[in-house]
């Protein structure tokens, strides 16, 4: 129906001249949030670990999530009636194609959790379309990916968040604090847990497709090569295989940890100049001197760390030492470190405070603790670590040009081309 | 170590096949022989991969082969833009006249990504031409390449009726603009960050267009 200006007016007056009745919670009153400071969010890809994910935002009395694109049927039901009991009404809308969620001017923002091999496309596809993206990690599957990424963040003016979630978990804070204030003295040496590295490019025997109504096998596939379906793959066992887990598996643990090494050593804003694999470890060296070793987690008591738990960091400097894990526990060198009061224990899988900080920084357009650039460089170390490993010798790695220096092997690893038509 | 793995499965294949020259990478010899060979498409997929890290000029002729094929093409992709050699290039450039669909779309991104230049002719007749289906693509691979002539296509679609078209070459153009940037080309990155600004409706994408315009006016100052 087209209105004219007349119809228009006409109608206003009658409105004016009513009694107007609006209801508290329209107006943000009552403890909710008015719909104006509401960030509608929309979700891509969402399974175990996404609605982790959606569960932190949907605690947040100023998040209405709307929408779920997922490519299995399954997923969009099991999000649509997790959302809709959140808010005791039928309004989560689903859909199989992600680009109606991209093309709904209502969404602000976005949860990416799809597989890795999407992270980074369905940013920047989401950046492009005026998003801003908190994603699940590892954001990339290469290095070129993750220039890509921050490049596309930062030309859209978009903000991002890696769910790199330590960053805003308080034992990793505080350690990373008690490193970057220099109560450890001069840092020499930061510590970053990984899972073993490995790589297979065996392709499951095919079965039939179930139907793209049910899984559309193409779509989930996506930029990644084609090979047959299998179930295995779309149930999350998808991880292990070179076209669909990048970097050797190391940035699976390596998006945190060494990602809280970078922050540590006040490197965010660099990369090590040098790595060398020995077995299952692998060592970096930044420009300054500092060292970075990535081996293997902790937590089947490999490694010989003190704190036990998943994605273990141990940070040295000249006068203490200080390690943190999951478990929410923190060992230090000397107890005087823990002056002034030891962080609270809190489980490092909880992403409650970094969704928030996101969530904040939507409003305020800041930039989140796992900002596009911080993201970029602590996912290149992984990848470059990976890199190395994979050649089996020595790297030497420029952080300017973000490229290998006189080593044309490895670079030529730095990328992987997309299936068509998908491009950024 | 994986590159030891390489190492040990192509001497092996190429004591099979009998090889007198030396081969200038051992993996890549392996992985043409799989190509050349009767194998099954997920051996051949894996040495298309291979040939991505250590295929040099003589890979070129047997991935160029694939870019027609209806699986192996995306991995035949994936070596070329990996081989530094500029007869990967002409080989995807040529490809252009011979692929359609899906596959033409992958060689249009491939010679974006490796920023050929020497394709720029074909790339802006395909952007300026919808009816073969990948003029966004096409567009996007002008905006990576980036130069001033790039750039002059971009404008004429800009300047052009299709709402849709324009939206593409906005997002390529901003891509332009920054390679334009930083060739020190500021001029015309200015030029072209305007046309997005006239050329698109009020919004997210002329917001994006005219930030970049103001940090490169106070760049410049």
């Amino acid at each position: 129906m087209k209105f004219t200006r007349r119809q228009f007016l006409k109608g206003t007056a009658v409105v004016l001249g009513m009694p107007t009745i609006i209801p508290a919670s329209a107006l943000g009153m009552n403890g909710t949030v008015a719909p104006s400071n509401r960030i509608v969010l929309g979700g891509i890809g969402i399974g175990p670990r996404g609605r982790e994910d959606l569960s932190a935002f949907l605690k947040q009395p100023d998040v209405q999530f709307v929408m779920i694109a997922d490519v299995q049927s399954v997923r969009q039901e099991v999000v649509r009636v997790m959302v809709n009991r959140r808010y005791n009404n039928q309004d989560c809308a689903k859909t199989r194609e992600m680009f109606d969620v991209l093309g709904r001017p209502d969404i602000d923002a976005v949860l990416i959790a799809t597989g890795d091999h999407w992270h980074a496309l369905a940013t920047i596809l989401s950046v492009k379309a005026g998003k801003d993206v908190y994603c699940e990690k590892p954001c990339s599957m290469t290095i070129r990916e993750s220039q890509e990424l921050a490049d596309a963040v930062n030309r859209y003016g978009r903000v991002f968040q890696a769910g790199t979630q330590r960053r805003n978990v308080d034992n990793f804070r505080f350690a990373a604090e008690l490193a970057r204030s220099g109560r450890l003295g001069k840092i020499h040496t930061v510590h970053a847990s990984i899972l073993p590295l490995e790589e297979s490019h065996e392709w499951l025997t095919g079965e039939p497709e179930p139907g793209v109504d049910k899984v559309d096998w193409d779509r989930w596939l996506g930029p990644s090569p084609w090979r047959p379906y299998h179930r295995d793959y779309v149930q999350g066992r998808w991880r292990g295989y070179y076209d669909f887990h990048g970097g050797a598996a190391l940035p699976e643990w390596g998006a945190h940890t060494v990602d809280l090494c970078q922050w540590a050593a006040s490197a965010d804003n660099t990369t090590p100049v040098e790595f060398e694999a020995e077995g299952q470890t692998i060592h970096a060296r930044y420009a300054n001197g500092v060292k970075l070793v990535m081996r293997l987690a902790g937590f089947k008591g490999e490694g010989n760390w003190v704190v036990p738990g998943t994605c273990p960091v141990r940070f040295e400097g000249d006068e203490g030492w200080v390690e943190a894990a999951d478990t929410g526990k923190i060992a230090v060198s000397s107890p005087r470190l823990l002056e002034g009061g030891a962080p609270k224990e809190s489980a490092g899988t909880d992403p409650t405070e970094h969704v928030r900080e996101f969530l904040d920084c939507v409003k305020s357009r800041a930039k989140p603790a796992a900002n596009a650039d911080v993201t970029r460089r602590g996912h290149i170390v992984s990848h470059a670590a990976s890199i190395g490993w994979r050649l089996g010798r020595k790297v030497q790695f420029d952080p300017v040009t973000e490229s290998f220096v006189n080593d044309a092997d490895a670079n030529r690893m730095c990328s992987r081309a997309r299936r068509a038509p998908w491009h950024v | 170590m994986i590159a030891s793995r390489f190492l040990v499965s192509s001497l092996v294949v190429i004591a099979l096949a009998g090889c007198t020259t030396p081969p200038r990478n051992p993996v890549s010899t392996a992985a043409l022989a799989v190509l050349a060979s009767e194998a099954g498409l997920h051996e051949k997929a894996r040495a298309c991969q291979e040939l991505g890290v250590f295929g040099g000029p003589e890979s070129v002729a047997a991935l160029a082969k694939l870019l027609d094929h209806e699986v192996l093409a995306d991995y035949a992709r994936s070596g070329l833009e990996g081989i530094t050699d500029p007869s990967a290039g002409k080989a995807l450039r040529q490809a252009l006249g011979t692929v359609e669909g899906r596959n033409l779309a992958g060689v249009v991104n491939s010679l974006g990504v490796r920023r050929e230049r020497a394709a720029l002719p074909e790339l802006q007749a395909l952007a300026l031409d919808p009816k073969r289906g990948v003029s966004a693509e096409a567009m996007a691979s002008l905006g990576m390449i980036g130069s001033v002539e790039a750039m002059k296509t971009l404008q004429q679609i800009l300047k052009g009726d299709s709402a849709s078209q324009r939206v593409s070459a906005a997002h390529a153009a901003l891509v332009a603009a920054e390679r334009l940037a930083q060739s020190r080309n500021l001029a015309a990155a200015r030029d072209l960050l305007n046309e997005v600004i006239h050329a698109i409706p009020a919004g997210h994408l002329t917001a994006v267009a005219q930030r970049q315009l103001d940090s490169l006016k106070a760049g410049s100052k």
